[in-house]
């Protein structure tokens, strides 16, 4: 199938309006005095990944679309690309984006690229912008396919993409505390996302919805952000560069260093490369699991709360390694 | 959206926020205190305990001393950064030192130390 359909570049379009809103947010804190923080190199490079993720788009966005237009020419199917098409497919994108963010958090190939969201110790307006530049070596864009397939034209798929972003820059920020109980039971919010920038123990791999919460409800990764866990932002292993090149490219540098070390085996290889963080041939570095049972060792208390739920049993035989 | 107007706004929006920014002091580094230091360095390494704490008198890097090793904790902007002293050199530095970490997301830093504290922080950092 060739038949031509457009769409706008929505995110493109959507830069002035996330100029507007960051100098509001700013606004805002300054008056209230509270609601985030902001801090000069932090937000300078999260802005300049943003325009590098943008840059990346026009060198690299060729290959994931030239991949979606040969999918299109072997689908019998065409679904058009009527409203109630176009609103089936933004869910079905939502639901292609929670298993790519999961993926993006538990398969370090992939936590190479998206590694660099969740870098700053900041979580405001231009947190949201600092964006991979290397999502196309990832090869993530192969789940998509199965929408292309079903007969969703590509161009009405990157445009539904370029919405659900879109969607989660306005989440990324501390002046929203909670929004109206039915909009957070359906949709992802400033707060549900707050938890899964979380670096502590409780909010590892959780809330990995783009616009609907509903994904992490279904799939058990939901955690609620708990008001006596304040969340704090950042890695695990904080990075100490406001470089954006190593900001962009220091998970790859690291896979690369730890893959081609002398020594290992073959597995071992390819579970520094696929592996979920955290992975060590020699149990020198810990998982999130491990993170959250060292957790347990200190703070018992929080066995089987939000977060811990796996944890409910108690497990006298654990044994905490030393860090 | 034309490429010309795309790149005005990006560069004009990036440039305008830093300036803003900038002028309001939200690029001040933070100065650390002995409270600080514990807590941050907790908050970066949980399972550590802490035996002393030596901050530079600069007040933006310290030396934490633990059961596991030692450990260096840096003031990074409005926050901080921390990283035990595993896998690192450490070189003489007009200021003070320069240590390097052998790690790509956290190359290294300098902290700066007077007359009176250097020799002090280089027998902690080199006891041998």
């Amino acid at each position: 199938m060739t038949d031509q359909v457009n769409f706008p570049d929505a995110v493109q379009w959507a830069v002035p309006f996330f100029i507007a809103a960051i100098l509001a947010e700013f606004l805002w804190i300054a008056i209230k005095g509270k609601g985030g923080r902001y801090e000069t190199r932090d937000a300078v490079t999260s802005l300049i990944m943003g325009a590098g993720n943008i840059a990346s788009g026009f060198l690299l966005g060729f290959i994931a679309y030239a991949f979606f237009m040969w999918l299109w020419q072997i689908t019998p199917l065409n679904l058009g690309t009527s409203i109630p098409v176009i609103i089936l497919c933004f869910v079905l994108d939502d639901l292609r984006y929670y298993w790519v963010h999961r993926f993006g958090h538990r398969i370090r190939w992939v936590w190479a690229s998206h590694v660099n969201h969740h870098s700053s110790q900041h979580y405001n307006l231009t947190t949201a912008l600092r964006q991979t530049w290397t999502y196309t070596f990832t090869f993530m864009m192969v789940v998509r396919a199965p929408l292309i397939l079903l007969g969703f034209h590509p161009a009405m798929v990157l445009f539904c993409g370029g919405l659900n972003l879109i969607y989660q820059f306005w989440i990324h920020t501390e002046a929203i505390g909670k929004m109206p109980r039915w909009f957070e039971a359906v949709m992802n919010t400033p707060s549900h996302h707050r938890a899964h920038h979380g670096r502590n123990a409780r909010y590892l791999d959780c809330n990995y919805a783009g616009v609907f919460i509903i994904w992490d409800k279904m799939f058990g990764t939901f955690v609620p952000e708990q008001e006596d866990d304040r969340v704090d932002f950042g890695l695990v292993h904080n990075i100490g560069t406001f470089n954006p090149l190593r900001v962009a490219f220091h998970e790859w540098v690291s896979i690369w260093r730890d893959a081609t070390q002398p020594g290992l085996t073959l597995r071992e290889r390819l579970a520094y490369c696929f592996a979920p963080p955290g992975y060590s041939h020699d149990g020198s570095r810990d998982n999130s699991e491990q993170i959250k049972t060292k957790h347990l060792a200190r703070h018992p208390e929080d066995r089987g709360t939000p977060g811990f739920e796996q944890f409910v049993a108690e497990m006298p035989d654990t044994k905490v390694k030393q860090a | 959206m034309p490429l010309e107007i795309l790149l005005v706004l990006v560069v004009g929006g990036i440039v305008g926020i830093t300036v803003l920014l900038h002028l309001t002091g939200k690029s001040r580094i933070r100065a650390l205190t002995p409270e600080s230091v514990r807590s941050e360095w907790l908050r970066h390494a949980p399972d550590d305990d802490i035996i002393d704490i030596t901050i530079a008198h600069d007040r933006r890097s310290a030396l934490i001393r633990t059961e596991t090793g030692n450990g260096l904790l840096w003031s990074f902007g409005a926050d901080t950064v921390a990283r035990h002293l595993l896998d690192f050199d450490w070189l003489e530095h007009p200021e003070g030192f320069e240590v390097q970490f052998h790690d790509f997301s956290t190359p290294k830093v300098i902290i700066r130390l007077d007359e009176f504290e250097r020799p002090h922080w280089q027998h902690l950092m080199d006891p041998a």
